[in-house]
């Protein structure tokens, strides 16, 4: 079938799944007996001011009816306003996007760079002494909470080396920022030739950018492995041991024929390291959607909330599209080839 | 494969028998088995081990490096932060089994019916659980426990109710497989009723893989609290709580109180480590892939 | 000199259970089999005789925790079960070769079926890549593969049962093999494609003047394409020699009963012709092996039974080895 087909196929497929993120996001704040309206209104508003503003804020309708407002509202961009920074939610949410992605993309790169050979290294002796090891630290980098590692190095490259600068936001404060190109500090200013800026951005990246490698990495070292060893007893490698092929030519077989699975885990499990780059921002002071987002929730930022959490799943939603659309690509067994 | 010595050997060397052929298969899992042993009996008997009274504040002790007298050093209110760490234990178990406990009772059930029932049901809880997929777990967490109140028996209940998908998908993909095979249909020729074709028959079959489980959600129950109390939510300082602990510490991370934070980090990972040690050794031996010995 | 001489091949499973108990479950028992090159030799028995694990230890294909305990192969003058890995992969691929069961899982999914043949033959020779394209394109066309040049490009999955088992035999052939292996090569496959296939082998197997083994279950089979007979049960040869004389003169009550009641075709299932369950290999009897089972059975039975020799290329492990045994369900001879 023919490309554009297919990427429109796919596109309809998750439309439902759309919906139904609507739908949670919706529900998921009206569940709780947080009341937007006590917070509104302040200590000292009265039972008429109270009711203003509910009537204001469309709770008097039914609930379905509150749902297909709310839903019309997020087809036209309206995600309300946020009482805590008095923008529109939309406007906080975009200007925060590009910041979070940069940090996603070179932690988990970054953490599948080193998952992935770890992982398959670890299923090519299985049970062997590199296995063991292996198997331990990914366990360990299950058990590690991303904040409190983040304070270490913070505490260890900061503080006692003076290697590290304090982990306050993306730049530092003394340095200009650079031009807006593709809104990553470190990338723009290399390509505007601004070295010191560059300096200071990558310097900024590194301690978060680790962080968030090594909490990423664990599960793609666990995932990574078991993929591999079930390629490993499979009949196509079992047969390619019984045609004498060297075993480097095995391992790449067992590689290609891991790819995939590996390309789908990866894509499933940037849904939850988005939470955990959340955290990530708010110990580094980020200053992107992940603290954005933290802070609404701690503060009862009820609209921000709304928005920040809707964001993340169709953030997710991207992905996993992507990730389908990719495996579709490279596979020569999908119904695109 | 029943070896014919084993009616002639006592029941005590049986169980030790299967005790050393579980740690020959899976050192993990005995690994893991001790350390939450430890840590139970932290929990259980943490009068034994405190120093000092976790929440009595010495007022002209603030900040103290560790010494001989406070081992884990004071924190920003004169605390000593050894008891609180010892302490925190009960927090650790005191969260994590009630919410595994409640995550079964929901998910197991769920997941038998909509497994053997399938139907609309069946399509409804699935995209249900799917469409829960994309949000991130912490933030979702969060969210809910934010919005519903901060008790610790709300971040219970939530975490609890959180994961209950996990255990659902895993005993409905068991009734799935087992529910055309002989002995069910077996059973529902005889004219079972189905609660107990769903209680007697499926239940014991499909529970393994999700027992297995329950050590690695256990895990994440206890490092979720943590994460909620560290960011303020649901249980706040002055309880000793590891996540709250560490919440108080952070400010004194980069002005160089360590102990502050880190202890109760350290005591964090070593039990979520234990945990997660005994779910993957478990997990191993289920699974077939396990290579053998000799 | 046979070309391959197997020697009291023991193979044994063993590995601690659950409960710290060590188990030792005796799959191979004590295989002699030797082959020329020219013949065809079918190795027939129930599922779990040991067949496909005799191969595998030929090959030194064996996983953990399965282990060849004792005996010895000798293929081509070689000692196998001291060769070094290295050495044993030079040997697979190249003089010996094995065809599978399930073609279509076994290739390699993710690279063109031409590159494959392209793929086994650059690892064990080092000649120019056209040379081997050139030869990957004749073997297509021995296989019987219509239109090889397009099919060169073809992905494994697009390939029906029959045309990738004639892939595998194509794959097995291009390094010119001394012996090769074939492990159940028609199960699944259609019954017409399956004559096909095994025509083919016998037709290639001429033409190449190699030695062959053919692996089944299917005693029709073994009738129709092989010139030589191994019966197994229960981890050991208990019968062997030339078609006719296994066929129309079983000398052991086991090949008796087979071929007694089963009509030409007959697929054994896990139940043996004997009655009963299959033998548990982790508790086998002392003496003969099949003895729980056999009809004739007396004392003298549980002592080792001797391979009895009843001509040249025909013998027995029985103690009442006789192609005139009175077997409770034989109904006399039966021609194969």
């Amino acid at each position: 079938m023919k490309f554009s087909q297919f990427i429109l196929r796919r596109t309809l497929m998750v439309i439902p799944l759309l919906v139904g993120v609507v739908f949670l996001t919706f529900m998921l704040i009206r569940v709780g007996g947080l009341d937007p309206v006590g917070l509104l209104a302040g200590p000292t508003a009265t039972a008429d001011e109270f009711d203003m503003i509910r009537e204001e804020l469309g709770l008097n309708q039914p609930l379905w009816k509150q749902f297909l407002i709310y839903a019309g509202n997020v087809i036209q961009g309206d995600l309300g306003e946020s009482w805590l920074s008095n923008r529109p939610v939309l406007e906080d949410i975009k200007s925060r996007s590009l910041i979070s992605l940069e940090l996603l993309f070179w932690g988990i790169g970054l953490g599948t760079l080193i998952g992935v050979p770890l992982g398959l290294r670890a299923a090519f002796r299985p049970n062997g002494r590199f296995d063991q090891i292996t198997r331990i630290l990914s366990l360990l980098g299950f058990s590690i909470p991303t904040y409190w590692l983040g304070l270490v190095m913070l505490f260890v490259f900061f503080y006692l080396l003076r290697w590290a600068p304090p982990g306050m936001g993306r730049i530092s404060l003394m340095v200009n920022p650079p031009d807006f190109i593709t809104g990553s500090y470190l990338v723009d200013s290399l390509l505007t030739a601004n070295w010191q800026a560059a300096h200071s951005a990558l310097s900024h990246l590194i301690l978060p950018v680790i962080c968030l490698a090594i909490v990423s990495a664990a599960p793609i070292i666990k995932q990574t492995r078991a993929i591999a060893l079930e390629v490993i007893s499979s009949d196509s490698v079992r047969y390619a041991r019984a045609c004498g092929l060297k075993t480097k030519t095995v391992r790449e077989i067992v590689f290609k024929n891991s790819a995939t699975p590996i390309i789908t885990f990866v894509g499933t499990e940037i849904t939850g390291l988005v939470g955990t780059m959340s955290l990530i921002e708010y110990v580094f002071a980020w200053g992107g959607l992940g603290q954005y987002g933290l802070n609404a929730i701690v503060r009862g930022d009820f609209t921000a909330v709304q928005g920040y959490v809707l964001t993340l799943a169709l953030f997710s939603v991207l992905v996993f599209l992507v990730v389908d659309i990719i495996i579709a690509v490279i596979e020569p067994r999908s119904e695109l080839n | 494969m029943n070896s014919t010595h084993s009616d002639q050997v006592s029941l005590a060397t049986r169980i030790g028998n299967r005790l050393r052929g579980i740690s020959r298969l899976s050192p993990t899992a005995t690994a893991g088995v001790v350390i939450i042993l430890l840590f139970g009996i932290l929990a259980l008997f943490s009068d034994l081990f405190m120093t000092h009274d976790p929440v009595s504040s010495y007022p002209d002790r603030i900040l103290q490096a560790p010494s001989a007298q406070h081992w884990f050093g004071t924190d920003g209110n004169g605390m000593d932060v050894f008891s609180r760490v010892i302490y925190g234990a009960k927090f650790g178990f005191g969260i994590a089994i009630p919410a595994v406990i409640i995550a079964v009772i929901i998910g197991v059930p769920v997941g038998l019916v909509a497994g053997y029932r399938g139907g609309i049901l069946d399509e409804v809880l699935m995209r249900i659980f799917d469409g829960l997929r994309v949000f991130p777990s912490i933030i979702l967490a969060l969210a809910v426990v934010a919005a519903t109140g901060q008790s610790l028996i709300n971040v219970v209940l939530v975490l609890g109710f959180l994961d209950s998908p996990v255990f659902a998908r895993l005993v409905r993909a068991e009734v799935l497989a087992l529910r055309s095979s002989i002995f069910v249909e077996s059973a529902v020729a005889v004219g079972n009723p189905t609660w107990r074709i769903l209680f007697l028959h499926l239940l014991p079959n499909s529970i393994q893989g999700a027992m297995a489980q329950t050590a690695v959600r256990a895990a994440w129950a206890v490092r979720i609290s943590a994460t909620l109390a560290f960011l303020g939510v649901g249980i706040q300082a002055p309880t000793p709580e590891w996540g709250a602990m560490i919440r108080q510490g952070a400010e004194f991370m980069v002005t160089g109180q360590w102990w502050v934070a880190i202890f109760p980090g350290l005591a964090l990972i070593f039990l979520v480590f234990g945990l997660n040690l005994f779910g993957d050794g478990i997990q191993d031996i289920l699974d077939p892939r396990r290579r053998a010995s000799k | 000199m046979s070309l391959l001489s197997v020697k009291d091949l023991q193979t044994h499973f063993i590995f601690h259970d659950i409960d710290n108990q060590l188990r030792e479950a005796r799959a191979l028992n004590n295989v002699n089999l030797s082959l020329d090159a020219g013949q065809i030799l079918g190795i027939v028995g129930e599922t779990g005789a040991g067949k496909s694990l005799t191969a595998q230890s030929i090959c030194g294909l064996l996983r953990p925790p399965a282990r060849i305990v004792g005996g010895s192969v000798v293929f081509d003058g070689r000692e196998l079960l001291t060769l070094p890995e290295e050495e044993l992969n030079n040997i697979r691929g190249a003089d010996i070769a094995m065809v599978v069961q399930n073609p279509r899982s076994s290739l390699d999914p993710l690279t063109r079926i031409g590159e494959q043949l392209v793929r086994i033959h650059q690892t064990h020779t080092s000649g120019p890549l056209d040379g081997s394209r050139q030869k990957a394109m004749e073997m297509m066309q021995a296989v019987g593969i219509p239109d090889p040049q397009r099919r060169f490009t073809a992905w494994p999955h697009e390939l029906s049962g029959g045309m990738a088992q004639r892939v595998l035999i194509a794959m097995a052939l291009m390094n010119e093999p001394k012996l090769l292996i074939a492990d159940e090569p028609t199960t699944g496959l259609d019954v017409t494609v399956q004559a096909q296939i095994l025509d083919l082998l016998k037709e290639l197997v001429a033409r190449f003047d190699m030695a062959s083994m053919i692996i089944t279950h299917d005693l029709g089979i073994v009738a129709h394409y092989c010139d030589q007979v191994a019966v197994m049960f229960a981890g050991e040869i208990v019968e062997q020699g030339t078609l006719r004389d296994v066929f129309l003169q079983p000398a052991h009550p086991y090949t008796q009963q087979l071929l007694a009641s089963t009509p030409e075709r007959i697929k054994l299932g896990a139940e043996t012709p004997l009655g009963g369950q299959p033998p548990d290999l982790f508790n086998l009897p002392v003496g003969c092996l099949s003895q729980d089972r056999c009809p004739l059975a007396t004392d003298i039975c549980r002592t080792s039974p001797p391979m009895v020799n009843l001509s040249i290329d025909h013998s027995a492990r029985c103690h009442f080895a006789n192609p005139n045994n009175k077997t409770a369900k034989s109904k006399g001879k039966k021609n194969g």
